[in-house]
């Protein structure tokens, strides 16, 4: 599979998760990389250096802030929050998925029964 | 701001996306490692699975920025660093494409000064020149004012009608550091008006009645902004100051702004004087009444057609009026024409814009060397481009590193171009202001910079093209494996071939034409004038007339200054004339008044005669011939009988009766003034008076010594440029300082006369077609050598890629004259098929060049073979290097180095 064909489900989905993960807790790129893969059942499989472009989308958009910080392993790592405007970004974007899915199932449906 | 990062370095973005990647990959590594992996596969894992870390750092900083032009940015750099890294190769592609851009700048520079320029008056497109025509064809001026006031009256197509005149070539401002030279058009009182331009300070002349002439502003003179800038320091209290131009005071009532001159082609500064009507401009009196030079202005619905159809129709009345049978003839029609076009020629137009196209073509030779080299370049970089591939640049990417190149290399080019252009134009002033009557410089205005980004961008699109689409396109792996032998397919030594026989057709053309204008100049030169133009040296006289009012300027200036000439050391003989032998000069005309009732002098009437004041010892500077009679002698004073001098064509019209020439001598001619008859005392041969292309006019000459203020001909000779011809063995160089100083002691403004020699006026006189041919010589020059660099390139790289097999061959016994043999023949198969098909070029190019030719045809035979065999024989001689290398190959060497 060619890296263009893996890197994203279709376009803002990444951004989706990653702001989706970092309401529940501010993180670090790597772990922020673990923990979609283990959400996500690593059928997400992401190629993890393509976070990082994502990432930088959303600093620029003010969605989310970054600071360094020491983590707990004593590693100088750079934390992602995400910001007030990005939490109003994700439910909007969280709710048109959901419509969107939710037709998708519907023309899906007859098909399947 | 991201234009800064290049001036303040890495951005803290950067830094940080950086940093944190790098940790990424650590922190992986650490987790790895605490699995059970080994280092090394763990780093290699880590790796895997982020994907290219340098992609991924590049794209997460494009965010940020433009990241377009920040990539090109960085292209460009690279660009510049590659082309540093090979000097050679940079400096050949820019000279190349530079040549190829300072032809068609430098053309376009010239075309836009004489063809786009914008007039510099309001709406110039209504503007138009009228003249009437008839019988004689189209007047040398315009019209009388009794009929332009009647087309005022009548046209409704016209807006307005100005006219103007003046009498002088030069006149003379009496500034504070001596007297300056200036152009003192006389114009009536709606000139300024009907070019739609105000005055930038005061006013001008205003008229009470309609007939557009202020006798109230007689005494008042409109400044140009030269004058007023040079000769009064831009004093911002120039109005109502008194200033004296050929010795009579006039008041400063306007400044015309900075830009503006009337008429258009005019070199000196100018001051606009009022017209004043006297009581001959009420009458249509031949050769009494003047004529004024008009410029109209076009009605705004009004089309230049319909004025024409217009002004046709009330001219067939205005004709009506004129009581003089024979001078109605003359005015039955008029000429309208726009006044821009009154300015160039169409000779002159078509031959710019041929040059144009030649400079293209030249554009477009450079553009293919360009190609060609940067094909060779991009196969000698195939690795370096595959390398760029596999580590994930895309085919655009590729491609566009290529295309920024080209554009570094082609502003680069664009840059020396202007430089080249500027240089080559101040080269080629001297022809060029004689075949355009103005100045050319490369000022860089909108047009021209819009003109010389093109060029260069087109440049750059133009020769990368192709070998951008070859290296996207080219594989990947073969390029990478170990040992391979970077070389072009095929296909790419056959798209070189196709390219240098282009340019060989191209240039080939280029040489046909150049060919066909040297023959055209050989056979110029080679007609016989009927004079001697060597060792003569002529020095165009500023004569301050006006210093002489009422004086005698024969007696105290012309022939004092022609007896201290002659006693100069080295002088052979001295004359002064009014016109010099193809000189540009305005031809005096004479025509003789009729008698209606006589019909041998209605007859004359439609003679036209060149005039010409000359001094005896013209003949011997000149060394013309007389066919009967004498030429003037220092016998012909001013208290001796009055006598002139006429050529043969003149006797062939004036006398009817085909008498033998010898007859001719001793007839009765003209009044001299006091009753004087003057006598024909010899008969010229023919000669050529105004171009080497025409034949010989009928002329008359007077005898200066015997112009005094009493003879009829003071007043037409007092305000005529002179100038004095000396033949002189000795070097123009050394000569022409000391002729200064002589006149000088003659009087002091003649030592701002301007000198050159006869052979320099003849050479001027070939106008269009001499400039044509200088400028193709430089062109077909450049395009051939060009294209030899092309072909010897491609031959080079021909023996490059097969060196391993010639040594082969060469092991195997092959002779050397065989391996010659093999790479002449490539260079021989190129150049047959440039040939053909730069013949089969030729043929529709030449044909344009047509009107400009003299004495050959545009299909000449000696011209395609000389031009062929120089284009071949060239080529071979390109040919020769390669094939000695190729024969000099040593086989152990070769297949040693295997």
């Amino acid at each position: 599979m060619s890296p263009s064909e893996q890197r994203d489900l279709f376009p803002g989905a990444l951004e989706i998760m990653i702001l989706q993960s970092l309401r529940r807790q501010p993180m670090h790129g790597y772990a922020l990389g673990q923990h979609i893969k283990q959400r996500s059942d690593e059928l997400v499989l992401v190629e993890e250096g393509s976070l990082y472009p994502a990432l930088q989308r959303l600093l620029k958009k003010k969605l989310v802030s970054a600071d360094w910080e020491t983590s707990s392993t004593g590693r100088r790592v750079r934390t992602y929050r995400i910001t007030r405007s990005g939490a109003r970004h994700l439910e909007d974007e969280v709710s048109s998925l959901n419509r969107m899915l939710k037709g998708i199932a519907l023309v899906l449906a007859p098909a399947k029964t | 701001m991201r234009w800064l990062r290049w001036l303040v370095g890495t951005r803290q973005i950067d830094r940080d996306i950086a940093e944190e990647i790098q940790q990424h990959v650590e922190e992986k590594i650490a987790e790895l490692v605490s699995r059970g992996m080994s280092t090394e596969e763990a780093s290699y894992e880590a790796e895997r699975v982020f994907g290219n870390v340098a992609l991924i750092e590049e794209r997460s900083r494009e965010v940020w920025g433009w990241p377009l032009l920040d990539s090109l940015w960085s292209d460009g750099v690279y660009s510049v660093r590659q082309l540093r890294r090979s000097p050679g190769f940079a400096l050949t592609v820019v000279a190349t494409l530079a040549a190829g851009i300072a032809a068609s700048i430098a053309m376009f520079a010239v075309i836009d000064r004489v063809l786009l320029r914008p007039l510099p008056y309001n709406n110039s497109s209504q503007l138009i020149e009228i003249k009437e025509s008839g019988n004689k064809g189209v007047s040398a001026f315009g019209a009388p004012y009794m009929d332009l006031r009647e087309w005022y009256e009548r046209s409704h197509t016209l807006k307005n009608i100005a006219f103007h005149t003046y009498d002088k070539p030069t006149s003379f401002l009496e500034g504070v550091t001596g007297p300056v030279q200036i152009n003192t058009p006389k114009v009536s009182a709606n000139l300024f008006a009907t070019l739609g331009v105000p005055p930038a300070l005061g006013r001008v002349f205003t008229s009470e009645s309609s007939d557009n002439v202020s006798p109230a502003d007689a005494r008042t003179a409109v400044l140009s902004d030269a004058v007023w800038r040079d000769g009064f320091g831009a004093d911002g209290n120039i109005l109502g100051r008194a200033i004296r131009i050929n010795g009579n005071s006039y008041t400063v009532i306007g400044v015309m702004p900075r830009g503006f001159q009337f008429p258009f082609n005019t070199e000196k500064p100018q001051i606009w004087i009022p017209i004043q009507l006297g009581d001959s401009d009420k009458r249509r009196a031949k050769n009494e009444t003047p004529e004024y030079r008009i410029i109209a202005r076009l009605s705004n619905e009004a089309s230049i057609q319909a004025a024409n159809a217009e002004l046709k129709t009330i001219q067939v009345d205005v004709a009506k009026q004129y009581t003089d049978a024979h001078a109605r003839e003359n005015v039955t029609s008029v000429e309208l024409r726009a006044y821009s076009d009154s300015i160039v020629e169409g000779g002159v137009k078509k031959a710019l814009l041929l040059l144009l196209a030649a400079a293209g073509v030249l554009w477009l030779i450079a553009c293919i060397n360009v190609t060609s080299l940067l094909l060779a370049r991009a196969a000698a970089r195939q690795r370096e481009i595959a390398v760029r591939a596999a580590l994930g640049a895309s085919h655009w990417r590729i491609a566009r590193q290529l295309v920024v190149e080209a554009l570094v290399i082609s502003c680069a080019a664009g840059a020396l171009g202007v430089g080249l252009a500027y240089i080559s134009l101040r080269l080629f002033h001297n022809e060029l202001t004689s075949s355009l009557n103005f100045a050319v410089t490369v000022t860089l205005n909108i047009r021209l910079t819009c003109c010389l980004l093109g060029l260069s961008l087109l440049s750059a699109v133009a020769s990368s093209a192709w070998p951008a689409i070859v290296a996207a396109r080219a594989a990947i792996d073969p390029a990478l494996r170990q040992g391979s032998v970077p070389g072009s397919s095929k296909s790419q030594h056959r798209v070189r071939r196709f390219l240098v026989v282009t340019q060989v057709a191209m240039s080939l053309t280029l040489l046909v034409a150049c060919g066909l204008l040297l023959r055209t100049i050989f056979a110029m030169k080679h007609i016989p004038l009927g004079f001697q133009t060597d060792h003569v040296i002529v020095a165009d006289m500023v004569i301050p007339s006006y210093k002489f009012a009422g004086r005698n300027m024969t007696a105290e200036l012309y022939q004092p200054l022609a007896e201290r000439v002659d006693k100069m050391p080295g002088v052979e003989a001295a004359a002064l004339t009014t016109a010099v032998p193809l000189g540009r000069r305005f031809p005096i005309l004479f025509e003789f008044a009729a008698d209606e009732r006589d019909p041998e002098s209605v007859r004359l009437e439609d003679l036209v005669a060149q005039f010409r004041a000359v001094g005896p010892g013209l003949q011997k500077v000149l060394g013309f011939r007389m066919l009967a009679g004498r030429f003037f002698d220092e016998g012909d004073t001013a208290g001796s009988a009055p006598v002139v001098v006429v050529n043969r064509a003149f006797a062939r019209d004036y006398f009817a009766d085909h008498r033998d020439l010898s007859k001719v001598v001793g007839e009765e001619l003209v009044s001299y003034g006091d009753e004087k008859m003057a006598h024909i005392i010899g008969v010229l041969d023919d000669e050529r008076q105004a171009s080497v292309l025409e034949q010989s006019k009928p002329e008359i000459q007077v005898c200066i010594p015997q112009i005094t203020p009493k003879a009829g001909f003071y007043q037409v000779t007092e305000g005529l440029a002179m100038n004095l011809l000396v033949r002189t063995p000795r070097d123009p160089g050394s000569f022409i300082p000391e002729l200064r100083e002589t006149m000088r002691s003659a009087s002091a403004e003649l030592a701002g006369s301007t000198f050159t020699t006869l052979d320099q006026v003849v050479d001027n006189s070939l106008g269009d077609q001499r400039t044509a041919a200088r400028l193709l010589q430089v062109f077909s020059g450049a395009a051939l050598l060009l294209s030899l660099t092309g072909l010897y390139g491609l031959l080079v790289y021909f023996v490059a890629q097969r060196t391993r097999e010639l040594g082969v061959r060469l092991a195997l016994g092959a002779q050397r004259g065989q391996i010659v043999w093999l790479v002449v023949r490539q260079a021989g198969e190129i150049l047959f098929a440039g040939s053909v098909i730069g013949l089969a070029l030729s043929y529709f190019a030449t044909r344009m060049l047509a009107s400009l030719l003299y004495g050959v045809k545009p299909y000449d035979g000696i011209t395609l073979t000389v031009a062929c065999g120089l284009l071949v024989g060239a080529g071979l001689a390109a040919a020769y290097l390669p094939a000695r290398r190729a024969a000099g190959l040593s086989p152990i060497e070769v297949l040693r180095a295997e």
